[in-house]
């Protein structure tokens, strides 16, 4: 499980629209706001890896928008944080993983 | 995970979240937040990435880091970071993390052809001592050579180039950052005479105009980016103008976006000089007192190799061009010569001399620069109108000319990584010169660094071919005898003779110049242009490489020897940013199994040679300098006697480990509990990166380049320091009697580089009198004409192709495509190229495209849509991919004056796969 902290920016007089959009998101919550700045407060929560990266796009992709970006990020109870690899890079059994790839062979 | 836990966590992380960037806290979550992180140790540190150099956090525990978030009191970043930064924590978890070193080896032996096998660090310096003499011995200095980085620390790059320079008496080290920064460097010395940028960040708040020029800001400089929206949001009155050869995601929330064919960016600005002349908007009263004007030879090759006896058969066509080149039309236009004009390239060794020339010289030059004449030379989109193209041409010259307007420039890799990159960046500067728009608050052309040291390390501590430490270069006497001084050297040990640039190096492996190279904190045969023929070098010529990394990468993968290095935060160490801010770290964690630091590395190796072995007399090839034998460097062993030194003292004990070094104690209370493995696993009793530290910042303090003391940096109110720091006082924006203390009282602005100001007077087309005029306190205004790219589509090879980068990925991807997260949201390279092209060539989005060019052939997956968009004609696909070696097909051209490869624009031809 992941969660992220992110600050997202509401355009001017968009940060209701915003935040409702923001609470339909699925894995997310807000948090809180301020009306001065349009910035806001969310929690995002995905069940793999490549969902908060999911998450974030969407969010981005919100109308009304002019930032989001993931300020914090936590990662405690994942007890193998890097489980995967790229294919070329995954022949990691040994000392495998350090042959000369096919790509630099033709 | 119980749902009470979990919603605790969140409230916690939200507080820590709104905390960060500055927001009140909501009742109860300060209190939640702490909680949480209680048995958590917090320290600041700097993003691993990009140059922007953000502030991050880093919280360890037991030894692992687990969680790190945006620097609130950083003030690049203000507590945000973009998505590779807010990974900072996990780039060291890979599961194939090198621990152990690894030799080739067959029955036990070094073999070439052998199977990599792990092997003690003892083992393995000891064949690396053996193949560095046998390599040292056969071709002397100049048959050894270090691989060097824009993303050393301050100490590691400082370690190495004093192991290499003073040591060896080699100038064979040459930086990544030559990839990258080159082209910038040698426009802010022609015109400046001292490199880095005069602003700083906080132009972007000052200023009302952002032109962006070959800069994907959205995606490579991605929190600076999002201070410009912030400032794009706040005023309609603020403008911003993305110049671009493709349409991407900096174009979002510009108000133009300019597309431009490759290379005419040397017609646009020289189009903005002529209009500021012509609406009689030059600031005479600023350039008069300020500037002067200077021009220089256009016949200086393209930096490739002057023999095809290397070249594949497909390739020759263009190196033939380094010879000899056929004038286009246009640049028959551009430089007052005629169509179809055979030139020779006579000044390939001299690219840089210049000369002095009238402003009424300098209105001439620039007369054929038209609207009508640029606008058809430079229109990038073929569906876009002539009309529509003129008229945001204009429009930008009317944002630079605005009287009422400040105007801040951002470049980089589109023009540092150019056959002119340093013309390009001259010209920057002649735009602002001329408007008086420079070196003050919102005002001035400003060149953003890719990596995160290039600044602080490549061009500080001067890791390239001809550089010593704060600006200095080998090929002057006087900063030879400086740099001898402060390392205690006798004189004459440094070699006078420029090394080979990172490029060169490769070329000297591949013609059997040098046999023994030591790969430092990059993946040069990943990101080399023309990559298949020093791919087949390392393999198959008699050479001996060794490549210090934390992963396998491709370098390591074609070496013969790698040793497993520290990660960022395994270790001590400092970074500058293109802001000219020096920030440093502690030490969080260990480094995994046998890793070390690359100071250790570099202190272990020093300690296998003696004076004996390396200060008799040298041969170096080519050598010629005055005071010097040609061809030789002299025996300095009696001097060293003289001096104190034995013949048997090591490089380490004179270099590294000196009375002077080793009065930096260890433990220091500067460490606050924090560990350093490099004390630990050479069991010293001395802190090598404090005292490396404050040897370096010998050569700057009163040279224009103060950096302040080692512990200033670790104080908890500062966030780094940007240079000069005098008195305790950062300098924010230099050459600006208000704010830099070496301006000279009263003159309002002074540039005082003390680099090439004195200079013959001339003519646009060559120097008319010996005699050189002193230009101390100037700024250089150059006329650079237009010059076509040497390699454009063609019937055969038909379309362009630029490489680059992806948000998501940092260069080589060793790091990011080891972070699942930033691994799935950019799997691979993805060929992006126009809808059109694809359908006339049979191919879909998705579809496997081979791509070819000259040199090589990849295969990619075809991309038509998404954040990149470019024109008919027009492909784009990034580098960091070593599944995809776009790097097979990019030419080893370079902007002959720096040496930085172009690689931006190669001819390729694509089909199905
Ligand atoms: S990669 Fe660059 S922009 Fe992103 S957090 Fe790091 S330094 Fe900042």
């Amino acid at each position: 499980m992941n969660i992220s902290g992110i600050l997202v920016v509401a355009g001017p007089g968009r940060l209701d629209t915003v935040k409702e959009q923001l609470g339909r998101l699925e894995g997310v919550d807000v948090h809180q706001h301020d009306p001065a700045s349009g910035r806001i407060i969310v929690t995002l929560e995905a069940e793999d890896v490549s969902g908060e990266v999911e998450g974030l796009k969407r969010i981005k992709a919100l109308p009304g928008i002019v930032l989001a970006e993931m300020v914090y990020h936590y990662f405690e109870d994942d007890p193998h944080p890097v489980s995967e690899l790229p294919p070329e890079l995954d022949e990691v059994d040994g000392l495998e993983g350090i042959r000369v790839p096919a790509a630099l062979r033709d | 995970m119980e749902i009470t836990r979990r919603e605790f966590l969140k409230s916690s992380i939200a507080a820590t979240t709104a905390a960060t960037v500055g927001m009140p806290l909501i009742q109860g979550a300060q209190a939640a937040s702490e909680d949480f992180e209680a048995d958590w140790q917090w320290d600041k540190g700097v993003c691993r990435f990009c140059g922007t150099g953000c502030g991050i956090m880093v919280a360890t525990k037991k030894g692992r880091i687990v969680a790190t978030k945006g620097d609130p009191d950083a003030p690049v970043n203000r507590g945000l970071n973009c998505i590779k930064g807010y990974f900072n924590g996990k780039i060291q978890y890979g599961k194939d993390r090198l621990t152990q070193p690894l030799m080739r080896m067959t029955d036990g032996k070094f073999d070439k052809k052998g199977k990599f096998t792990p092997v003690s660090w003892e083992q393995a310096f000891d064949e690396m001592e053996r193949q560095f003499r046998k390599a040292y011995a056969e071709k002397g200095p100049a048959g050894v050579a270090v691989f060097g980085s824009g993303q050393y620390t301050i100490q590691e790059g400082y370690a190495s180039a004093k192991l290499m320079k003073a040591g060896f008496r080699s100038n064979n080290i040459d930086p990544n950052a030559r990839h990258c920064m080159a082209s910038a460097v040698v426009g802010f010395i022609q015109t400046f005479g001292i490199d880095e940028p005069a602003g700083n960040y906080d132009d972007i708040e000052h200023t009302d105009t952002v032109v962006s020029w070959g800069a994907n800001m959205a995606e490579c400089h991605p929190i600076l980016w999002s201070r410009v929206a912030d400032r794009r949001l706040s005023s309609d009155d603020v403008k911003i103008v993305n110049l671009s050869t493709y349409a991407n995601e900096t174009s979002n929330i510009a108000d133009t976006e300019i597309l431009f064919k490759p290379g005419t960016d040397l017609a646009i600005w020289n189009y903005i000089a002529r209009e500021i002349i012509k609406r009689d908007a030059v600031n005479h009263d600023f350039v008069d007192k300020h500037c002067v004007f200077a021009t220089g030879p256009y016949d200086i090759g393209y930096g490739m190799r002057n023999t095809d006896k290397y070249a594949f058969d497909a390739e020759k066509d263009i190196m033939a061009k380094e010879l000899e080149v056929t004038l286009t039309a246009e640049e028959a236009i551009a430089q007052r010569r005629k169509t179809g004009e055979k030139v020779k390239q006579n000044n390939t060794k001299k690219p840089v001399k210049h000369w002095l020339i009238t402003y009424e010289d300098f209105k001439e030059a620039l007369d054929p620069y038209t609207l009508d004449f640029v606008s058809q030379l430079a229109k990038g989109d073929p569906d876009e109108s002539l009309d529509d193209f003129r008229a945001k041409l204009k429009l930008l010259a009317d944002l630079y000319i605005d009287k009422g307007r400040k105007v801040v420039s951002f470049w980089t890799m589109g023009f540092n990584q150019h056959y002119r990159g340093s013309w390009i960046n001259e010209q920057a500067y002649m735009v602002h010169l001329l408007l008086g728009k420079q070196s003050m608050p919102g005002n001035g052309a400003f060149s953003l660094t890719g990596q995160p040291s290039a600044c602080g390390t490549a061009r500080e501590v001067g890791t390239f071919a001809h550089r010593l430490p704060a600006d200095m270069v080998v090929m002057n006497p006087k900063h030879r005898a400086r740099s001898e001084q402060i390392w205690k050297l006798p004189p004459r040990t440094i070699n006078p003779k420029v090394g080979s640039h990172i490029t060169k190096i490769m070329r000297d492996l591949e013609d059997g110049q040098v046999k023994f190279a030591w790969v430092q904190v990059n993946n040069p045969f990943q990101a080399t242009a023309n990559a298949n023929h020093w791919l087949k070098a390392a393999r198959e010529m008699d050479n001996f490489i060794v490549v210090s990394d934390p992963y396998p990468t491709i370098s390591a993968k074609v070496s013969d020897l790698i040793l497993p290095s520290a990660m960022i935060f395994e270790k001590w160490g400092g970074y500058g940013n293109a802001e000219r801010r020096t920030q440093m770290w502690r030490e969080q964690v260990p480094p995994p199994g046998q890793a070390r630091s690359d100071v250790w590395q570099a202190m272990e190796f020093a300690k296998r040679f003696r004076l004996k072995d390396v200060w008799g007399e040298q041969m170096v090839p080519g050598l010629e300098a005055e005071g010097f034998e040609s061809g030789k460097l002299p025996d300095v062993l009696d001097k060293a006697r003289e001096m104190g030194y034995s013949p048997d003292d090591t490089l380490y004990d004179v270099l590294f480990a000196t009375p002077e070094n080793r009065k930096f104690k260890w433990p220091d209370k500067v460490a606050k509990g924090h560990d350093n493995h490099t004390v630990k696993a050479g069991a010293l009793d001395w802190f090598p990166e404090k005292a490396l530290y404050q040897e370096y910042v010998q050569f700057g303090r009163g040279h224009e380049h103060d950096l302040a003391d080692f512990d200033v940096y670790y104080r908890d109110d500062v966030r780094g320091l940007k240079w000069p720091v005098v008195d305790g006082k950062e300098t924010e924006w230099r050459f600006n009697e208000k704010y830099d203390p070496y301006v000279k009282k009263g003159s309002g602005f002074e540039f005082y580089g003390k680099a090439l100001k004195e200079l013959p007077t001339g003519d646009l087309d060559k120097p008319t009198s010996k005699e050189k005029t002193s230009l101390a306190g100037k700024a250089k205004i150059f006329f650079r004409p237009y010059a076509a790219p040497p390699e454009q589509p063609d019937d055969n090879y038909d379309l362009w192709m630029c490489t680059g980068r992806v948000l998501e990925h940092w260069h080589t991807g060793t790091m990011t495509r080891r972070v699942p997260e930033l691994h799935r949201a950019v799997p691979t390279a993805l060929f992006y190229m126009h809808p059109k092209d694809a359908e006339d060539r049979g191919l879909k989005r998705k579809d496997v495209a081979m791509v070819e060019s000259r040199r090589g052939k990849v295969q990619a997956v075809v991309e038509t849509q998404g954040r990149d968009d470019p024109p008919r004609g027009y492909t784009f696909i990034a580098f960091f991919d070593e599944g995809v070696l776009v790097n097979k097909l990019v030419p080893d051209i370079t902007c002959p004056m720096s040496k930085e490869t172009d690689f931006k624009k190669c001819a390729v031809k694509v089909r199905k796969a």
